[in-house]
């Protein structure tokens, strides 16, 4: 094979050599997907469109608002009381509760105190089988 | 004998305690045993490791046999691996005969997970001998052979290739480890968030988001589609099972847990495709083919042997390589990493005592999940009922744990958890593929200072064809492997074209 096959590599710029191989493999690879799959790519916008209508928007986008806001106050409300995974339980319950009631499809009184009752129980159990019993840091 | 004292009433305990967790969230559509698997993994933290693989392995074996309760009740494949349990099992529990439908199945699965598990036993440790003498070529070599199986029988042979290699790419943001041989300098870190990547993406975090969040994600898509009552789902309590309708049934048996096993053994390749393939050559081979889809029962047998026969199978790349078999036991590479142990051709060798505990732990499994589900069936059928509007938010909440407890307490793994969490569900709508996304960014870091350091030792690329004739071999595979996926996507372009 001779010259054309040796690589010299220097160690200082070592970091580079592969991430630089697997972004010229993976243009590749993006060119030939694009060659070959013309219509589909060309469609996309159609296919996004159609998913988009056929959603059930506020569960979607609602799930993944709460989870936002979720993740958010967690450390906030816990900074209040520090290292008591409060930040965890406080925002949890409220979580789950939201959660539970954006979910289901009848929203009647009645069907919605099981999810109460999951939503205090559950974090309560999680947070104490965590915290006190296996010792592990909670927000 | 040593690992007998690793056995404690606690550790059976868990591995029972698991398959009943397991087997309930198998039983749930939607819900997977990797899901199962990746919320219960912290838990793992203080159970130690033997007691902690007890509880994961009897969630991964509970996992995939609950699939069958509403593939056989419903129609609805629990897990993928269910899928052509519905083909067979639903006719028959339409004509009133679930309860049979459902025994013949978990008997298969407690055959073919048993079978599984003495390929595991004996050929592991085998292979695992063998793989000691790879050097980073072979390994390398591996990688890319493990990437191109799992391409080759992905739904689109580009687009699988395509997620392996980003899975690959996003695994190599952060720094260039010095304690694998790097030079500890950063790359592909986006400008003002080097304080969070400097380690890159955790794995766990991210494994958690694309198995958990991503399938409540498509669920809430979908607008919580709504299970069934109690009152709707016929059970055919009436229906006698017998094991006379194993007669003339053992080469099936026998024949689908090989197809599983041998499937579970290619790196990456899921339970799907082990049921598929069981079945299809239960169909091929039977007498009265054009019974099966109409409530065969050896249609069953195929597809539940198959899919259990994946449970051992996929520990063996898992163990003697440091390749996970399937999704699942990916996670379980976390549950190594928590207690710092690295799995690859010297970990049975190192670790004899967890090795022979990881097997009992599954022989344990296996057998508690044929007496919970052969003798309580009817209660395991109600779990398909649970309503998923209180199943779903307390498993984000248990996400949420899994995610932050990991590397002890780190928020920017839970916003991991948000950002896989909506890559997967993108990447589904993109027709990318999780699972080599998945194996490709488990295998990055190791592909890379394989790569690297076999150039840095030989300077010369054509070492990776010249090495061994293993890597002469290897280049076979890989070669073979992509000639194939070529040809059946032809042979499936030139069906869907003659179908019209």
């Amino acid at each position: 094979m001779g010259e054309w096959t040796r690589v010299e590599v220097d160690f200082a710029t070592s970091h580079l050599i592969f991430p630089t191989l697997i972004g010229i493999v993976l243009l590749i690879l993006g060119a030939a997907i694009l060659i070959t799959q013309q219509r589909e790519v060309l469609g996309s916008g159609a296919m996004w469109r159609e998913t988009l209508s056929k959603m059930d928007k506020p569960r979607f986008f609602g799930g993944l608002g709460l989870t936002i806001l979720y993740f958010s106050l967690m450390v906030p409300v816990g900074d209040f009381w520090p290292n008591t995974g409060m930040g965890f339980l406080l925002c949890s319950i409220p979580f789950v509760a939201l959660t539970g009631i954006l979910f289901m499809h009848e929203r009647t009184l009645r069907s919605m105190v099981p999810v109460l009752i999951i939503a205090l129980a559950g974090p309560l159990l999680v947070w104490w089988l965590f915290s006190d019993i296996f010792y592990l840091t909670l927000p | 004998m040593d690992f007998l004292g690793l056995i404690s009433p606690l550790f059976v305990l868990l591995a029972i305690g698991g398959t009943l967790v397991g087997i309930i969230f198998g039983a749930i559509p939607g819900m997977t045993a990797t899901m199962a698997v990746a919320i219960c993994l912290p838990l793992t933290y203080s159970l130690g490791l033997e007691n902690g693989l007890a509880l994961l392995l009897g969630l991964y074996v509970g996992g995939i046999s609950g699939g069958l309760v509403p593939a056989i009740l419903l129609g609805i494949p629990g897990t993928p691996s269910s899928i052509t349990t519905c083909f067979d099992g639903y006719p028959m529990a339409q004509r009133g005969e679930g309860e049979k439908a459902l025994r013949i199945g978990i008997f298969a699965s407690l055959v073919g997970g048993l079978i599984s598990l003495a390929a595991l036993y004996f050929f592991a440790p085998a292979l695992a001998d063998f793989a000691i003498r790879f050097s980073y070529v072979e390994k390398f070599l591996i990688i890319l052979f493990a990437l191109t199986v799992m391409a080759a029988l992905s739904s689109n042979m580009l687009l699988g290739i395509f997620s392996g290699f980003l899975g690959i790419f996003v695994s190599l943001i952060g720094v260039y480890d010095v304690t694998d041989g790097g030079n500890g300098h950063f790359r592909l870190i986006p400008p003002g968030t080097d304080y969070w990547l400097e380690g890159g993406f955790s794995l766990l975090p991210v494994l958690i988001a694309l198995f958990g969040l991503t399938a409540i994600l498509e669920e809430a898509e979908k607008g919580m589609p709504k299970g069934m009552s109690l009152k709707q789902i016929e059970v055919g309590a009436h229906s006698r099972f017998s094991f006379s309708v194993f007669k003339g049934q053992v080469l099936n048996l026998i024949r689908s847990s090989g197809i599983g096993t041998f499937v579970g053994i290619l790196p990456g390749v899921g339970g799907s495709a082990a049921s598929i393939l069981s079945y299809t050559a239960a169909k091929t081979t039977s007498k009265h083919p054009e019974r099966f889809g109409k409530g065969e029962p050896a249609g069953v047998i195929a597809s539940e042997a198959g899919n259990n026969g994946l449970t051992g199978g996929a520990l063996v790349p898992l163990l003697s390589l440091g390749i996970p078999g399937d999704s699942t036991t990916a996670l379980l590479i976390g549950a190594f990493a928590l207690q710092g142990i690295q799995v690859g051709p010297l970990f049975i060798g190192n670790n004899g005592d967890t090795w022979n505990a990881m097997i009992v732990a599954m022989i344990i499994a296996n057998l508690a999940m044929f007496v919970m589900m052969y003798f309580a069936i009817r209660w395991f059928a109600m779990v398909v009922a649970v309503p998923k509007h209180i199943l779903y938010p307390v498993i984000l909440m248990m996400c949420v744990i899994g995610a932050y407890t990991i590397n002890y307490g780190i928020m920017f793994d839970v916003w991991t958890l948000l950002i896989f969490g909506v890559f997967g569900w993108l990447a589904t709508k993109l027709r990318l593929e999780v699972a080599p996304f998945i194996i490709g960014f488990i295998l990055g870091p190791s592909a890379e200072i394989y790569f690297v350091k076999s150039l840095e030792s030989f300077g010369d690329l054509t070492i990776f064809f010249t090495k061994s004739w293993i890597a002469v071999i290897l280049w076979v595979l890989i070669i073979g492997s992509v000639a194939l996926s070529i040809v059946m996507a032809r042979n499936n372009r030139a069906t869907a074209a003659a179908a019209g």
